[in-house]
């Protein structure tokens, strides 16, 4: 990726951090923005001050005027080609675009005179004569940029009436892909689409071709849209050139239910809308948090909600002679119960899956300690020496997300951020486009969608960062605000220990040599399952190893599905799975207790920076399926020991007396005591193994199934396939 | 009134006599809404009783009294066809007294209307379910 863009995009956020809408709120609080001058100018006869540099449609936002556009995106570059924004300006002879235009003091802008309405009538009437009247079979309909500007802004009579002459301009589809349906007749060459690929993205395949009314948007040859966050696209299209394909024909916008929720297949903790009706997940949507994903979302966390259908547990199991039956819940519940009778201490245990939810953690940690048992663990390790679990320091991405595209340096550790936090990683690319940063990058070699130095694949590299021998590390010693981002994958490895406690001395000693803001926080952790940071601030504070050595008569996996828990370690352990979909856990359970998804039931989780948020349900779970922190409140008293929580609010009280940081939805509590995890990091030895730094997810096939919703996934299994036969 | 009070006293205390007394009349009056007096002429399979008084004008001389086990739950269902005929004034002929009725050994059994019960037919869907469940012997 040539760095041109960067010049444009300087410009952008110039502007853009000049404002007071977009600043955001860590630049505010530390006052890097310079003071500036303001300018004043009247849009339709308002006065209104802002900073030199800012545009005119940014100027009447401010002032609560909305002026119509198509091409214009306050998160891509300007590109000024729509001309929908045309606005009077007094004294001036021909109307301008608002969006790429800077204010000048004392202009009076005029977005209601009759020469701007000529012009917005102008424009709108060009685009009609070659957009189609398929507005009853399209799928934007509802929710079409072009449908309700023409309402708004276009004119009521039209002068196209050569229909059966010539026709209206056609142009043939393009195949991007299985996950979104192009009807390129509809394009108005807005040009956001290629904006997205090649600034978000970071993928240089859309363009245009051709001139004049010949002007196409495509790929030039037949390619698919190789991203992990192409489904966005289908966002930004103002009409419907860009579809979902799932989607296709299935409803209108505007009979559609809508949710807000989370999303759970990342720790991102990525903001989303779900689009359901009828019982039925029909679409995922992002939602804007400026926070967190902006208004991104991944690939994974849009299209994998028809996993939601199939593979479904929905009736209670039990094993005999060798094979799961449906049974009622009562027999289902009662030989779990039976195996829980008269257990002496640490003879239960819990794995929690990638996807478990505050509540249930915290009723199965309770659960096994009233049977003296502290064995609850992860489904991926984290190692327990050191600082573990108490200190929140030790485990989380502590310098926010928000904050990564500020980092002049980042050097990520072991971590593909592409394909595990596809959100992050659009943040460094912002950083690395608009903010000069540099990135180093140690693992197997992999395409993150910019430059960065490749460091090599070697565990000792991170001894020699320590110590000075890497050239890299003069690079973070001249750095203002440096970043190091270690993959949670390696802290699963044998030698996890030693890695994070390599990693944090490393950081120690960039703290050293370098003077960073007091507020910045170098040792960062990037997380891939969305359950991790919620279990071990609940203090899942076991290990993997230490369930097996203890031989527990019964073995709680909620919703685990990694197939690093295996039968053979357990043997004489009776398995109870407790999840949402039949995986890898259900096949090795002998009872199954039905779970909700994520859609259907009202959840806490943490994600990486230690952000709480909470899902909403929006359907009920299919057939005998229940919400999981209700089946464990049912198991405690058919077991004798009831758990004195009846409702969602009593079990979140309870969450409350654990980690009352966990209820204070959308906020981050920010982490401290460094110089004191630095300290205990010291005390931990240990060599490194042989093995150099390996990576699950190194190409785009091995992100899209990842866990039990999107292994179920047909969509996505479409995409895997897509992907292969391209390669 | 006259539904409660008959004609004459003597009928109305004739009918509370037949009915077993007062505090059964009235319990008789809760249930059917109407204290009546008249001549048992047959009972049905299914405990329901069937009565005639020929001096209240036609459609108010042949009436069916429930089996008293169904309390309130009765309904027109319950009337089994062979006193259906009766009761609805097709034929003057009792059941057990007309000779023209077929028995065949294929007629069932008479059952009542099962809507709103456990037993009431539901059709079966020809929707595909929205739902895949999981079958673990796959």
């Amino acid at each position: 990726m040539i760095r041109y863009l960067m010049i444009r995009g300087k410009t952008i956020t110039s502007y853009r951090h000049g404002t007071s809408i977009n600043v955001s709120s860590s630049s505010k609080q530390h006052g890097v923005e310079p003071k500036t001058n303001l300018i004043e100018l009247f849009i339709d006869e308002k006065a209104i001050q802002v900073p030199p540099g800012t545009t005119i449609l940014k100027a009447a936002s401010l002032a609560g005027i909305e002026i119509p556009r198509f091409c214009y995106h306050e998160r891509l570059a300007v590109a000024g080609n729509c001309r929908m924004c045309l606005v009077e300006i007094e004294k001036q002879v021909k109307p301008v675009a608002a969006c790429a235009m800077p204010v000048m003091k004392g202009w009076r802008v005029k977005t209601n005179s009759n020469l701007t309405q000529k012009a917005r009538e102008g424009v709108m009437e060009f685009l009609l004569v070659n957009h189609p009247l398929d507005c009853p079979i399209c799928d934007q309909g509802g929710e079409c940029d072009l449908q309700d500007q023409s309402m708004a802004f276009g004119n009521d009579r039209s002068r196209f009436v050569d229909i059966d002459y010539s026709g209206k301009r056609a142009v043939e589809d393009k195949d991007i892909g299985p996950l979104i349906k192009t009807a390129m007749t509809r394009c108005i060459h807005c040009t956001r689409c290629i904006r997205f690929a090649s600034e978000i993205a970071g993928i240089d395949d859309f363009g245009t071709t051709g001139r004049g009314n010949e002007m196409q948007v495509g790929m030039y040859v037949k390619k698919l849209f190789m991203s992990e966050v192409s489904g966005n696209i289908i966002d930004l299209c103002p009409v419907g050139a860009l579809t979902s394909k799932p989607y296709a024909f299935v409803a209108r916008p505007w009979e559609n239910y809508r949710t807000d929720s989370i999303d759970v297949h990342d720790a991102v903790g990525s903001n989303i809308v779900i689009s359901h009706r009828t019982g039925e997940v029909l679409r995922i949507l992002p939602r804007v948090n400026e926070e967190i994903n902006e208004e991104w979302i991944s690939d994974k966390a849009r299209f994998s909600y028809d996993g939601l259908k199939r593979q479904r547990i929905i009736t209670p199991m039990i094993k005999l002679n060798g094979e799961l039956q449906n049974v009622d819940w009562k027999s289902a519940l009662v030989s779990v119960a039976n195996i829980l009778q008269d257990l002496s201490t640490n003879k239960c245990a819990a794995i929690a899956g990638k996807q478990a939810d505050a509540e249930s953690l915290v009723m199965m940690k309770d659960l096994l300690n009233k049977f003296d048992s502290e064995l609850l663990t992860t489904e991926q390790p984290f190692p327990q020496k050191g600082a573990g679990v108490d200190l929140r320091s030790n485990y989380l991405l502590n310098n926010k997300i928000s904050s990564i595209d500020e980092a002049d340096v980042v050097l990520l550790i072991g971590t593909n951020p592409r394909y595990e936090a596809p959100i992050v990683n659009i943040r460094i690319r912002k950083g690395y486009l608009h903010h000069e940063q540099k990135i180093g990058f140690i693992g197997p070699p992999v395409n993150l969608t910019y430059e960065y130095k490749y460091l090599g694949q070697s565990v000792e590299l991170i001894s020699q960062l320590k110590l000075g021998t890497n050239s890299f590390r003069a690079i973070l010693n001249n750095a203002k605000k440096p970043m190091v981002i270690l993959g949670s994958e390696q802290l699963s490895r044998p030698d996890g220990a030693k890695i994070l406690a390599e990693v944090q001395s490393l950081c120690k000693a960039i703290n050293n040599s370098t003077k960073v803001p007091k507020y910045w926080k170098i040792m960062n952790i990037l997380h891939t399952n969305a359950s991790q940071v919620t279990a071990l601030d609940l203090g899942y504070s076991s290990s993997l190893d230490d369930l097996k050595k203890n031989k527990p008569k019964i073995l709680f996996l909620l919703g685990a599905d990694d197939p690093c828990i295996k039968k053979e370690d357990f043997s004489k352990t009776f398995i109870v799975y407790m999840g949402s979909h039949g995986d890898y856990g259900a096949s090795i359970a002998d009872v199954i207790l039905p779970g909700a998804a994520y859609t259907e039931k009202c959840g806490s989780f943490v994600n990486m920076e230690g952000r709480s948020q909470q899902t909403n349900a929006a359907i009920t779970p299919p057939g005998m399926a229940r919400p999981d922190w209700k089946i464990i409140r049912a198991l405690s008293e058919i077991a004798g020991i009831s758990l004195p929580y009846d409702n969602l609010n009593e079990v979140r009280n309870r969450i409350a007396e654990i980690a009352p940081h966990l209820l204070k939805y959308g906020d981050i509590e920010p982490t401290n005591y460094f110089s004191q995890l630095f300290e205990i990091s010291e005390t931990i030895h240990g060599t490194f193994s042989d093995n150099p730094i390996d990576i699950k997810q190194k190409t785009l096939d091995q992100y899209f199934m990842t866990d039990a919703i999107s292994r179920a996934s047909v969509i996505m299994a479409k995409c895997v396939q897509a992907v292969v036969k391209q390669h | 009134m006259e539904r409660i009070l008959g004609h004459t006293i003597s009928d109305f205390i004739k009918a509370i006599k037949q009915n077993g007394g007062i505090i059964n009349s009235i319990k008789v009056l809760h249930r059917m809404d109407a204290i009546k007096l008249g001549k048992l002429v047959g009972q049905d399979e299914f405990g329901n009783k069937y009565y005639e008084n020929n001096n209240n004008f036609v459609c108010r001389n042949r009436w069916v009294v429930y089996n008293e086990q169904l309390s309130l739950n009765y309904d027109a269902s319950q009337v089994p066809p062979e006193w259906h005929g009766w009761l609805h004034y097709k034929t003057d002929l009792l059941p057990h007294q007309d000779p023209s009725r077929k028995k065949y050994k294929w007629m069932i059994k008479h059952t009542p209307n099962y809507s709103g019960t456990e037993l009431s037919y539901v059709p079966y869907s020809t929707v595909k379910p929205k739902i895949e469940p999981w079958n673990p012997k796959k």
